[in-house]
């Protein structure tokens, strides 16, 4: 569930890699997409013959707003001894665009397709960007700070989605009515003073009571 | 009719050209381990091109996690990998822990009891893999020995964390309850049932001429393409390559057990059947290890700041009731930063990389899916070989899709 | 029942007959898609042996299975296939939801889990869990086979 305590305001980071405590996980470089080939055909002289994993993260207000990740790993000793490096590559919110690197490491196809369906975030030179994850005529980019997470049908219907189907709950008066508007439905009862309009209640209870009316009574489908 | 996604091979263009057809296999197939879909060009028997399609089951764990409490989204990440969902859990805790900058205040006895629970989830795991693998060829006698193994295992789940599958047993800072009482004593039990049990699965099925016949010298892996598509686990290992996240970067005190990294030189399925099979016996290795040197203490980290208090202490505690209160509704708040952490799953290396902004949220959780990538080099092996031996080959990569779309 | 013609004593006998049958041989199509698909192999396996309640075999075609055991969380790819599926099915045929996930989302309140695989297809019996115990899938399944017998579908005797 949603967490409904927010923190202080200003204890949260913009940028957690700039300030990030002293964990000994990985050799940290950062990078921007005009140089990241070139760090990377360095790093795979250097050894670094896996390129373990590439992913996305978005900051959203931070500039630049993506980051792209990729972990590679240098085996010794026939893979008894390793190492790990970090690449974070910062990626502009506008027309975000990234060389590929699945020429160099056939790993990155499918990892690269992810972030390009997820984030958006296209990766020039790849050949056959087009999503992964989510259905081919999905529209939107699901991993984005920016896109709710229930999706943008589902986004203002209140939770959980059951109450909307069960055909028990679509003839209470629960049905359909946001957390607000119920409390204001107890203040009444109660014979309190309302806050907020009763127009609120409408407009969210709208597409869920035209939803309530089409359940047919017996729970068939 | 499922539309066809644009650039790859469509499925409704049948050319009757050189015998050349694009077959569909899957979502919905018996053998595919999952939902899989692998869009397959044949020539007669031959495969010529193979594109396996992913998704069906992509169910937005990333982005659940991020909306939930650091404590909650374990819940949600144990079920990627859900034939080891221990292994899911241990990791992302590791992670947790790192960036909160505890991972020397965990106590030992819960080290040796995470050990121990992943360890049987990685013979659980591979217990499902050799039954279906069995299944895949016609080897139904071997699915009901496997699984029944894995019922035992079950139990043992079932008992410390209340469930069978998803027990939700591993915390942030230690384990949720100290073993109940009968635990061990089942354990033992499991102990002295494994050797006798895999005496007989082997003899049904390692010197096997069928299945040797179906599974020698196909889809080989060499060790350069395992490294360059990213390959880990088994896979990796029966090439030869002898990585392992539990040698290389040990984690919970692995380095304190007398383990062999098992490896294999030829990298065909047989192989990789027959490593998994010896890394079967070196998780019992390890459990035994742990049976034997299992300490008393305390099993969560002795630091409230994180921690929930200790259940009896609520009902007579204001102090603790207020503690409980805060720490289930509005959780704690993990320090900044970004890290990245790695456990050794049953099927390769499994990965976190977690950023935290300072809230009482993960802001990201990223998986490495190490079936992602072993399921990938698919798309490479499968090619010059007949259609029928696919499915030895999906089940030699032992993919789980839950993990591989998340 | 009341019975008026010595015919219709006869055909209501073979209708019990046939309905006796058809819950005797409950066929299911193997439709696991996560983690209760595990749970589902594992009411197979020896401790629960689904095989002796007349689900002796899972059929991987469509036209050739009674039940079709939604068995984990629905993306949003998967839907369009499942009602394929629902459909290439021959009557009669039955749907259990198995699982939180399939019969209403689960603990997956986002965009790309279908929020109860009722939203595509019509289920029969709704099955709580996450995932359920094989031995709540074989409840599940002598459910349905009450409901073969009764000739009915739905109603209160739906909730696992």
């Amino acid at each position: 569930m949603p967490s409904s305590q927010t923190p202080p305001a200003g204890s949260t980071a913009l940028d957690p890699t700039a300030i990030r405590p002293a964990i000994d996980d990985a050799r940290i470089i950062r990078t921007s997409p005009a140089a990241l080939r070139d760090e990377l055909i360095a790093l795979r002289g250097a050894g670094y013959a896996m390129l373990s994993d590439v992913g996305g993260v978005d900051y959203l207000a931070r500039e630049p707003r993506f980051d792209v990740v990729y972990h590679l790993l240098k085996l010794e000793l026939n893979g008894a001894r390793a190492h790990r490096v970090r690449v974070l590559c910062g990626v502009p919110g506008v027309e975000p665009v990234v060389p590929t690197v699945s020429d160099l490491w056939p790993s990155a196809d499918w990892a690269e397709r992810e972030v390009y369906d997820l984030f958006g975030i296209s990766f020039s030179g790849h050949p056959d960007l087009r999503r992964i994850q989510m259905p081919a005529e999905w529209e939107g980019h699901p991993l984005r700070k920016d896109y709710p997470l229930r999706g943008p049908a589902r986004e203002r219907t209140p939770r959980p989605s059951f109450a909307l189907k069960s055909n028990v709950a679509a003839g209470t008066p629960a049905a359909g009515k946001t957390a607000a508007a119920l409390q204001r439905q107890i203040a009444a009862a109660r014979g309190q003073a309302t806050v907020g309009s009763a127009a609120a209640d409408e407009l969210a209870a709208e597409p869920n009571a035209a939803r309530g009316a089409q359940l047919p009574k017996d729970g068939s489908k | 009719m499922v539309p066809a996604p644009a650039g790859a091979l469509t499925m409704d263009v049948v050319e009757h050209e050189n015998n050349r057809m694009v077959l569909s296999m899957g979502p919905q197939h018996p053998s595919t381990h999952g939902v899989l879909q692998v869009i397959t060009e044949i020539e007669g028997e031959v495969v010529t091109r193979a594109e396996p399609e992913i998704g069906y089951l992509h169910t937005g764990i990333e982005k659940s996690a991020e909306n939930l409490f650091w404590t909650q989204a374990s819940t949600v990440i144990e079920r990627m990998d859900y034939l080891s969902p221990l292994s899911n859990a241990l990791c992302y805790i590791l992670g947790v822990e790192k960036l909160l900058g505890v991972t020397e205040l965990i106590p030992e006895r819960a080290q040796q009891v995470r050990v121990l629970l992943c360890e049987l989830s990685r013979i659980a795991s591979h217990c499902v893999w050799l039954g279906t693998g069995g299944i895949d060829l016609g080897a139904i006698s071997s699915f009901f020995y496997a699984f029944d193994m894995r019922e035992r295992i079950l139990d043992l789940n079932e008992l410390a964390g209340g469930a069978r599958m998803h027990p939700n047993y591993l915390r942030i800072g230690g384990l949720r309850d100290d073993l109940p009482a009968g635990f061990l004593e089942r354990l033992d039990a499991l102990i002295a049932m494994y050797r006798p049990r895999m005496t007989e699965l082997r003899a049904l099925l390692q010197k096997n001429p069928i299945l040797q016949d179906r599974m020698i010298d196909i889809g080989i892996i060499s060790a350069d393409d395992a490294i360059a598509w990213g390959v880990t686990g088994p896979s990796l290992r029966a090439a030869g390559v002898a990585y392992d996240v539990r040698r290389a970067f040990p984690y919970s005190g692995y380095e304190n057990y007398d383990f062999n990294v098992v490896t294999r030189t030829e990298g065909d399925a047989y192989a990789r059947f027959l490593v998994r099979l010896d890394e079967m016996d070196e998780s019992m290795r390890i459990i035994e290890q742990v049976r034997k040197n299992l300490v008393g203490g305390p099993i969560m980290a002795d630091d409230t700041k994180f921690t929930p208090p200790p259940k009896e202490t609520i009902a007579v505690s204001m102090e603790a009731l207020i503690h409980h209160f805060k720490y289930v509704s509005e959780s704690f708040r993990v320090p900044p930063g970004d890290v990245y952490t790695a456990v050794e799953g049953p099927r390769g290396e499994l990965g976190y990389y977690i950023v935290s902004n300072g809230d009482n949220r993960p802001w990201r959780v990223r998986t490495r899916p190490a079936s992602l990538y072993n399921l990938q080099i698919l798309k490479k092996i499968a090619v010059g070989e007949l259609i029928a031996d696919m499915v030895v080959m999906i089940g030699s990569l032992d993919p789980v899709f839950g993990e591989v779309d998340r | 029942m009341a019975v008026e013609s010595p015919g219709q004593f006869l055909l209501g006998k073979v209708d019990e007959v046939a309905r006796w049958a058809q819950s005797s041989s409950v066929w299911p199509l193997t439709m696991g898609l996560a983690c209760c698909a595990i749970e589902m192999m594992t009411a197979t396996a020896p401790e629960y042996d689904l095989a002796r309640f007349g689900s002796e075999v899972f059929r991987a075609s469509p036209r050739q299975a009674d039940l079709m055991i939604v068995s984990g969380r629905v993306a949003q790819k998967m839907a369009p296939i499942i009602k394929r599926l629902y459909d290439q099915m021959a009557d009669p045929k039955w749907v259990i939801s198995m699982g939180a996930c399939a019969s209403s989302g689960g603990v997956f309140d986002n965009y790309a889990v279908v929020q109860g695989v009722d939203t595509i297809v019509p289920v029969d019996v709704y099955m709580p869990g996450c995932p359920p115990t094989p031995d709540g899938l074989l409840y599940a399944v002598n459910l349905i086979q009450q409901q073969i017998r009764q000739g009915g579908r739905g109603g209160i005797l739906a909730r696992a």
